[in-house]
């Protein structure tokens, strides 16, 4: 048996579990209008949850803490992650609860399992949380479905409305059959090395006929590419972001994602690497392509829910840099840094999306126009969103872009091009980032009534205007907390 | 050194952010004072630290920026002899054009959002020039981008400041990307983006990286000073208001560049980076200037010779006297400014025509308009005693010991024949706008008092400016900045009379061609060379008839007949491409799930073939 | 000759491609469904064959069977839920009609 000094190390897990059966609960005792009392009991229990794993922080320094016989880890990379998660989570619960009023009463529903679905995004949370930490495919796999069951649902949730709908199949077919393909590639690595953990496989890994090895990668990959929208795996992701409601958009180009390249990392740095395969060539091509196809066709998107999916793709690719980089002195911590950041400015993008069309009723970019006199303060944010997004200097996106170029220059010369790559495609994505303030600040209002910003969703947006501002001025705590994370990875 | 020294760029941020957060509840007096008076603290700042100044280079590290293992970057403010010359110049005259704007924008309907941005502008510029890093020079460098941009499309309800707005910023970062490849390229060659340290080792870097990071940041240069090919932006740029173009587009951010080659000069002495910025720097003078000569708009006038005037200055680093180019900055930042608000005094007494074919005979009604012109006009045409023919007259002295010490002659001649082009072309718009008969506004009105001062002071500096770097009085503008530029060719203790002697000679002969060949709004028939000069020397034919069709037919291949019309000509023929090659790729979102489905199939196959390859 | 591991994986293989092939083919949306069961169900032999012959020792690859046919049940849960949901409002559950988004 494991010793039950191990539960205190799943502090934050088993909050996260047993807030997500309270709020289960509470829906019961609330009543139809109330049901932000279910929301706000989830951001306090989700805030609180910050305090068990910051003493986890504190308490983990030994590299590659493993409870349970070794399948869950309690390292630097797990701990950070959960602190990315939880955030997450808070900030979309946050801006939920505004969404879903006012979408409800432009449509006149008054259904609208609100309750529910606070209490989903809890647990989606609590599933990013175990994926980032699963040291062991078992683990993976569940923790993966996990996410992706919530996910599902959650992008479906909208039930009157066909796109959601739509978008909820899409994402379910989807994300099926990139599972099933790597459940494949777990059942050959298992076969390979003869152990579900990946530390006992990193040991036995280097032994295993290279060819055998480079199948259950690429199908493997399938999954994780699914995951964090790489090309070619990314096809979804602009259907599901325009479908679904766009909260949960804001979380699966978010949390997903960031919980993605912790398995990616993880499984790839931990288990694949040792073998002496080259991955790294490989993950920068698809970099390479996943940048370009993001940004090309984020140019023609009239739609920001599907211009800010291209640009999620796009920014994957500029992740994978990171992950290419991987293992150089800057690498580890350039793709956390670029993750951290990257929530912020993507989620407050998401946020005034959600902002908008809630009041507007529209998701297109031309009905933008003028917002810096309809609401000079959201029109602030939005352009500094997008600057961040595009990274542009003083912002915590350009910091990031800056952290993972240097990281891939410092670990070979031989990923120059792929930095090249990289700075090219900043300039293309400009363009259409640029469109939207553009739009904001030199066009005409259509109709001038100014916009009101609800009170709970101006929290979220500041928080998130304030990070991405204040990552740019000032990321050196940012960089010591990634670089603690990153040298704990085992 | 004081400390209020280090506060210099804050003054500007302090007002930018009362502006930006209450400015539009302010009353419009108020506004003005806080957007005058935060620029006018800098400006005291920069005058204390000049006073105070001890003679080392000081340092002062706001907090540490970015840390990790062996590399650190600070966010660090330097003030050596450059960045003080640079921050007096800009504070100065950025306050002078803040006070111009109180009368040019009191019409205005959003004044407080004009100061806001301008506000921004003069932070982030004095951190450009004030950053003691490469990656904080970064920050303001790409900021005064921003502003610039926002300024230029300030008047929104006209599309095509909107359009010139996006044009300036795309064509920017183009020259940023190849800026940031060579920040991070010196990075890893260096292991530090520290300036001076940069500077210091530049001598132990292989001549393949040196070269290629120089030229790297270089073409950053040429996108930020709108030098060849990267110069289509400036002549747009003047959609935005005129102090707008006399601060940004012609007094200090597209002086950038130059500060920048200036400040990393010993990185830009190997022999092939001195040629390509000698030669690029004396193309663009010359290019510029003849087409200047034909041009009816007297801001894009302006605008044309700014870009020749920032060829002078590229040309005058790119002959290793680096000094002679900050001078010429340094003069040319007062005589252009100068030009520009009194042409902007002109639009305001015509209510905003600036086609020269519209204008005349304005000397009389705009007494001190005019005179300001000339005063900036016979500056620019190199006329003695004026500031500007000293700052040139340094500069071609230098390209002449360059020729002759075994250097290319190109510079020292297209400088030479470009003097005489200025001078003619600078003439002539100052004969149609204010000599020439006839106009059709019955009563222009002289400006406020407002906007006649900081014209006046700026008109004082355009005569006397060249005293700072007058030879024979000791120079003090050069002798203060002469530590600072050690690698820099050795200057001969006693210049001949013969530079300054044809210098003088093409002035005059400039501005006699000017005022005789040119009358009563007629220009003298040119025939081919004429259009050779309007058509940009052809170059309009590559970008328009040869550069745009290509990417477009590329673009059509790609995606077949499609509407091209939403692409903007801003962005030429990359726009055109990369939409194309997206409407290309966009084929394959059809929203089909099993299509979907085959692509993840086909994607994991060619995972495999990777490997299977190798 | 006996049977032996090898037979096992090729079993597992043509299920995953008999799978595959029902992905792409099918327009029907719980038929793809299916398919994806097939494509489950293959790891699932393959996990069971490798614990038999690979790493006898240990239950690591029954208990991942066991995991996934579990998770293929909660998949099928939420995917007929959701198709149903689809059905509800479109009328139709054939994929190829589903498709009010793309580009």
């Amino acid at each position: 048996m494991p010793p039950a000094s191990d539960l205190a190390l799943l502090v934050p897990e088993l909050w996260l579990a047993a807030l997500g059966l309270v709020l289960l609960g509470v829906d019961l005792f609330v009543g139809e209008q109330n049901k932000r009392t279910v929301g706000w009991v989830a951001v306090g229990g989700l805030l609180l949850a910050l305090v068990p794993t910051w003493g986890l922080a504190g308490a983990v320094h030994r590299p590659g803490t493993t409870v349970f016989f070794g399948s869950y880890a309690v390292d630097g990379f797990a701990v950070f992650f959960k602190f990315l998660a939880i955030i997450a989570t808070t900030l979309v619960i946050l801006a939920s609860m505004d969404y879903f009023r006012a979408s409800g009463d432009r449509q006149g529903s008054t259904q609208r399992f609100e309750g529910e679905f606070y209490t989903l995004l809890v647990f989606t949370g609590l599933g990013l949380v175990l994926m980032a930490a699963s040291a062991d495919l078992i683990l993976v796999a569940l923790s993966i479905e996990f996410v992706s069951l919530t996910s599902y649902v959650l992008a479906a949730y909208l039930k009157g409305n066909p796109k959601s709908n739509e978008a909820g199949l899409k994402y379910f077919l989807f994300g099926a059959a990139a599972s099933a393909v790597m459940f494949y590639g777990f059942s050959l690595l298992y076969g390979l090395t003869g152990s579900t953990s990946l530390y006992v496989i990193a040991e036995k890994v280097a032994t295993v006929p290279a060819p055998a090895l480079t199948v259950s990668l690429a199908l493997m990959l399938a999954g994780f590419g699914f995951k964090i929208s790489m090309v070619p795996f990314h096809q979804w992701t602009p259907d599901v972001y325009e479908g679904a409601p766009t909260p949960v958009a804001a979380f699966l180009s978010v949390g997903s994602k960031a919980a993605g390249f912790a398995v990616l990392l993880r499984v790839v740095a931990v288990a694949i690497a040792p073998s002496g395969l080259d991955y790294v060539t490989l993950i920068a091509g698809l970099s390479a392509v996943s940048m370009f196809v993001g940004n090309l066709l984020a140019l023609p998107q009239r739609n920001i829910k599907r211009m800010l999916a291209y640009s999620s793709i796009s920014h994957a690719g500029f992740i994978l840099i990171g992950v290419a980089a991987f293992g150089g002195a800057f690498g580890n911590t350039g793709l956390l840094i670029y993750l951290f950041a990257y929530m912020f400015f993507t989620l407050g993008a998401f946020f005034i999306a959600a902002l908008i069309e809630a009041r507007l009723g529209s998701d297109d970019i031309p009905d933008y126009a003028g917002l810096s006199q309809r609401a000079p303060g959201l029109a602030f944010l939005m352009a500094l969103f997008m600057l961040s997004l595009t990274g542009i200097p003083p912002t915590a996106g350009f910091f990031a872009k800056f952290y993972i170029f240097a990281a891939a220059i410092e670990r070979s010369p031989a990923l120059l091009w792929l930095v090249a790559v990289g700075v090219v495609n900043s300039v293309i994505s400009l363009y259409y980032y640029v469109n939207v303030i553009r739009t904001m600040y030199l066009l005409p209002p259509q109709d001038p009534a100014r916009i009101q910003e609800p009170a709970v969703l101006r929290t979220a947006l500041w928080v998130t205007g304030a990070a991405t501002l204040l990552l740019g001025l000032y990321p050196q705590p940012l960089i010591t907390f990634a670089r603690a994370a990153a040298l704990l990875l085992p | 050194m004081a400390d209020f020294a280090w506060t210099i760029p804050f003054w500007p941020a302090l007002g930018w952010l009362v502006l930006g957060l209450v400015g539009g509840h302010l009353p419009r007096r108020l506004v003005a004072w806080i957007g005058c008076g935060t620029v006018a603290l800098a400006f005291a700042a920069a005058v204390a630290a000049r006073a105070t100044f001890p003679g080392e280079p000081q340092e002062r590290t706001l907090f540490t920026w970015i840390a990790a293992g062996a590399f650190s970057v600070d966010a660090g403010l330097l003030l050596d002899r450059l960045s003080i010359v640079m921050v007096l110049m800009v504070s100065g005259v950025g306050l002078l054009i803040h006070i111009y704007s109180v009368g040019y924008m009191a019409e205005d309907r959003a004044y407080s959002r004009y100061f806001a941005y301008l506000n921004l502008f003069m932070a982030s510029m004095l951190l450009l020039v004030m950053g003691r890093n490469l990656l904080v020079l970064f920050v303001g460098w790409e900021l005064v981008g921003l502003c610039s941009y926002l300024l230029i499309g300030f008047w929104f309800d006209r599309e095509r400041a909107a359009n010139s707005g996006r044009k300036a910023f795309v064509v920017n970062r183009i020259g940023d990307a190849a800026f940031l490849i060579g920040v991070l390229l010196l990075w890893t060659s260096l292991g530090t983006l520290d300036l001076r340290a940069i500077g210091a080792q530049a001598a132990t870097l292989g001549a393949p990286v040196m070269v290629t990071a120089s030229l790297l940041l270089f073409t950053g240069a040429t996108g930020k000073s709108a030098q060849l090919p990267l110069y289509t932006w400036l002549p747009d740029a003047m959609e935005g208001p005129t102090p707008v173009s006399a601060l940004i587009h012609a007094a200090t951010m597209v002086t950038a560049g130059v500060y920048m080659i200036a400040r990393l000069f010993p990185l830009f002495t190997h022999p092939v980076t001195v040629v390509v910025v000698a030669t690029v720097g004396a193309l663009t003078a010359f290019f510029a200037a003849t087409i200047a000569l034909v041009e009816w708009d007297m801001k894009r006038v302006m605008a044309y010779s700014t870009i020749s005037q920032l060829g002078y200055m590229f040309l005058a680093v790119g002959v290793l006297a680096p000094a002679a180019g900050i001078f010429h900055l340094t003069t040319h930042a007062f005589f252009k400014a100068l030009l520009f608000l009194a042409a902007g005094s002109v639009m305001h007494a015509m209510h905003n025509v600036i086609d020269m074919h519209m204008l005349g005979g304005l000397a009389r009604p705009l007494r001190y308009t005019a005179g300001a012109f000339i005063i900036g006009g016979l500056a620019l045409a190199g006329i003695p005693p004026f500031s500007g023919f000293f700052s040139k007259d340094l500069i071609l002295e230098r390209a002449w010991e360059h020729a002759v010490g075994g250097g290319s002659p190109v510079p020292f001649i297209l400088g030479l024949v470009t003097a005489l082009v200025t001078a003619v072309y600078i003439t002539r718009a100052a004969r149609y706008a204010f000599f020439d008969q006839s106009y059709r506004e019955p009563h222009p009105h002289e400006a406020p008092p407002v906007m006649l001062w900081p014209m006046a002071l700026l008109a004082l500096l355009s005569v006397a400016g060249g005293l700072l770097g007058a030879q024979r009085i000791g120079a003090p503008l050069l002798e203060f900045l002469a530590p600072q530029f050690a690698e820099a060719a050795p200057h001969e203790a006693a210049p001949g009379l013969f530079v300054p002697v044809l210098s003088i000679l093409a002035g005059v002969a400039g501005v006699a061609i000017g005022w005789l060949g040119y009358r009563d709004r007629r220009d003298p028939d040119l025939g081919w060379v004429a259009r050779l000069f309007s058509r940009h020397w052809y170059l309009l034919d590559l970008y328009d008839g040869v550069l745009v069709p290509a990417a477009k037919r590329v673009a059509v291949l790609l995606a077949g007949p499609v509407d091209l019309g939403v692409i903007d000509r801003a962005v030429n023929g990359i726009g055109a491409l990369a939409v194309g090659g997206a409407r290309g790729l966009r084929r394959l979102q059809t929203g089909y799930v099993r299509q979907y489905a085959a692509i993840i199939l086909v994607g994991t196959i060619l995972l495999m073939a990777y490997w299977a390859t190798r | 000759m006996q049977v032996g591991l090898n037979h096992y994986l090729a079993v597992s293989a043509l299920l995953f491609g008999l799978g595959l092939y029902g992905i792409l083919t099918r327009r029907n949306a719980v038929a793809i469904l299916m398919g994806i069961e097939l494509m489950l169900n293959a790891a699932n032999i393959n996990l069971v064959a490798f614990n038999r012959y690979v790493a006898p020792g240990a239950l690591a690859g029954h208990v991942f069977a066991l995991i996934i046919i579990t998770l293929a049940a909660c998949e099928a849960a939420v995917g007929l839920a959701l198709v149903l949901a689809v059905y509800r409002n479109l009328e139709t559950i054939h994929v190829d009609e589903i498709n009010v988004m793309k580009w």
